[in-house]
């Protein structure tokens, strides 16, 4: 399990390293948005998946940074890249820590999802009224930044180098994500989506938990937002309409709620389908919902869970002939 | 003898529902103290008030000479209270040891001991070990691998047993510790709550419906009846009380053996 697992990542990590080298220049502009929505996806999923918290407004955080990130790169403010990244996460941590005071106080499940559809569509049409962010048409021809490390300065003006400087800001991310869901805190919110009541009698403040994981979910969505803007090099208001909050929800169920990766593993897949079938006006959809029909109906747990349950199968008839099995089921999180 | 909780002329009501009419109480420290009383008596609803899961309109919760009539449910944990539910409630989608752990650290961390920092993904050894402890003083040892959701209705009892201990409670609060057991179950919880009293002089409030289990158990009993207390004392005295004759008529209280 455990092999099969980082043999998965390490080949998926491979996969997406190479692909500079080895496809031509649209894949790669595709890959790369896949990497901005797996981390948006993650985000969204520590709320869902791990907290037991819905928002149906997500892509307002994916904005907020991206706009910031955009407008200061166009702007030529001065500010480092790496600055305006780390911007974009604060903005989003403190838009998420306003939002959630006041919505988690009394709100969770139906109410706070509409409630954070309903501030997301705002925003929307906020900036659609912003001169200064380009009202509907959006922030364009946004320069690609130059890195300084202090001791080195790279530039990621070239589409390749800013690839490669996604795919390791991916994965420093995704690192420090599943640190978080799989040590003592991500025990917490798991307990706190199973039980909050209980959670709360363990003698945890529940609303300040909550109120933590909101706003490092803000945080790892705008910065996802972020890193969007330069390799768009345009943002609209589109990026904050609820289609695109919807995004991480699809793919986290496709993937699997509960597991850690089902949201990249889902994001993948949707790419996929979006690229084989984007020839054929309609089919996407048409292929996208009966996906997602078929994995509610047949595999609640998603793909991975799919995978997880034919792997125990597996070593379970491998097992049965040398004695009784000591599998007692995988946990939760993977 | 000291009072560890009292209640102090406390009122609730749901909407024009009158649960709880002026009700008071004491428990002294050390004490197993049992609050009985046909269903409706308002015996839940005052666990509730007790614990801070619910709030009340009037009256006072004084908990080790602190007012904690506004304090909320994680707070009064933090000061020791510990409780279980009528119907266990658990963490059922990780296994039993991990239901232990959350709850260990939980403790630690409010308590300002020492506990992990979140980036320890693996579990640490003396949390690893408190967590054996508490598995073996629940009987649970063999099955801490296993899913919390498949276990079968004594063990979640059980397990939710544990996570209230994994808590070090000073005070323990038990609605209904032995609901829907097999009588085989019921001796073992009745067990396991007397020894654990013993070896650390916990006070326990407990309901229950199980004469057996409180006759054997309580030190004290608060007999209910439609949201007022109409007796308490010790269990001979209970059972010569005119008042408790007509409210448990020809039931159990009577032919249950000590």
């Amino acid at each position: 399990m455990m092999a099969l697992r980082l043999g998965a990542i390490l080949f998926g990590a491979a996969l997406f390293l190479a692909l500079p080298t080895v496809s031509d220049q649209g894949i790669v502009f595709l890959a790369g948005l896949v990497v901005i929505e797996a981390i948006f996806a993650l985000s969204w999923n520590l709320l869902f998946g791990f907290t037991g918290l819905a928002s149906f407004g997500h892509a307002a955080f994916f904005a907020i940074g991206a706009y910031l990130t955009g407008y200061g790169l166009k702007a030529g403010l001065g500010v480092p890249f790496l600055g305006l990244i780390a911007a974009s996460g604060l903005l989003g941590a403190l838009v998420a820590a306003l939002t959630g005071l006041v919505l988690l106080r009394r709100t969770t499940g139906i109410h706070l999802a509409i409630f954070t559809l309903a501030l997301a569509e705002v925003l929307r049409i906020v900036i659609g009224y912003s001169t200064l962010l380009g009202r509907e048409d959006g922030l364009a021809s946004i320069p690609k930044p130059t890195l300084e490390l202090g001791f080195a300065t790279i530039p990621l003006t070239s589409g390749t180098a800013y690839y490669y400087f996604m795919c390791v800001a991916g994965l420093v991310i995704g690192a420090v994500l599943w640190v978080v869901c799989h040590g003592p805190y991500g025990r917490l919110l798991v307990s706190i989506r199973q039980d909050p009541q209980r959670v709360a009698f363990l003698g945890v403040n529940v609303g300040r938990k909550r109120l933590q994981a909101f706003i490092l979910s803000g945080a790892v969505a705008a910065i996802a937002g972020a890193l969007y803007a330069p390799w768009a090099q345009i943002v609209t208001p589109e990026s904050a309409h609820w289609i695109h909050s919807t995004q991480p929800m699809l793919a986290s169920l496709l993937g699997g709620a509960h597991s850690f990766w089902g949201p990249v593993v889902g994001t993948v897949l949707f790419s996929i389908i979006n690229y084989l079938t984007r020839n054929l006006v309609g089919l996407s959809e048409l292929v996208i919902g009966a996906t997602l029909l078929i994995i509610v109906l047949a595999a609640p747990s998603g793909v991975i869970g799919l995978v997880r349950t034919a792997q125990q199968r597996w070593s379970r008839r491998r097992k049965s002939g040398a004695g009784p099995d000591g599998d007692e089921g995988g946990s939760v999180r993977s | 003898m000291t009072a560890i909780l009292s209640v102090e002329g406390v009122d609730k009501s749901y909407g024009t529902h009158h649960i709880l009419k002026s009700v008071s109480l004491t428990v002294e420290d050390g004490e197993t103290f049992a609050v009985i009383g046909p269903n409706g008596a308002g015996k839940t609803t005052l666990f509730k008030v007790m614990t801070g899961e619910i709030g009340f309109e009037r009256g006072r919760i004084v908990y080790d000479g602190r007012d904690v009539s506004r304090a909320p449910a994680h707070e009064r944990a933090r000061l020791g209270m510990g409780r279980t539910f009528q119907v266990a409630r658990i963490f059922p989608d990780v296994t039993v040891a991990d239901n232990l752990t959350v709850a260990v650290e939980a403790r630690r961390r409010s308590r300002g001991e020492s506990a992990p920092a979140w980036y320890r993904v693996a579990t640490r050894a003396d949390i690893r070990a408190e967590v054996e402890a508490r598995l073996l003083d629940v009987g649970l040892a063999d099955k801490a691998a296993v899913e919390a959701k498949f276990l079968s209705h004594g063990d979640k009892k059980r397990l939710e047993f544990g996570i209230a201990l994994a808590g070090r409670p000073r005070i323990l609060m038990l609605d209904e510790p032995t609901a829907g057991m097999s009588p085989t179950d019921r001796i073992a919880t009745a067990d396991l709550i007397a020894r654990l009293r013993a070896e650390t002089g916990l006070t326990v409030v407990m309901t229950e419906h199980d004469m057996d289990v409180i006759f054997g158990l309580a030190d004290r009993i608060l007999v209910m009846n439609y949201g007022e207390i109409i007796a308490v004392g010790s269990i001979e005295e209970v059972r010569a009380n005119p008042l408790v004759r007509e409210v448990y008529l020809g039931q159990e209280i009577y032919h249950a053996e000590r």
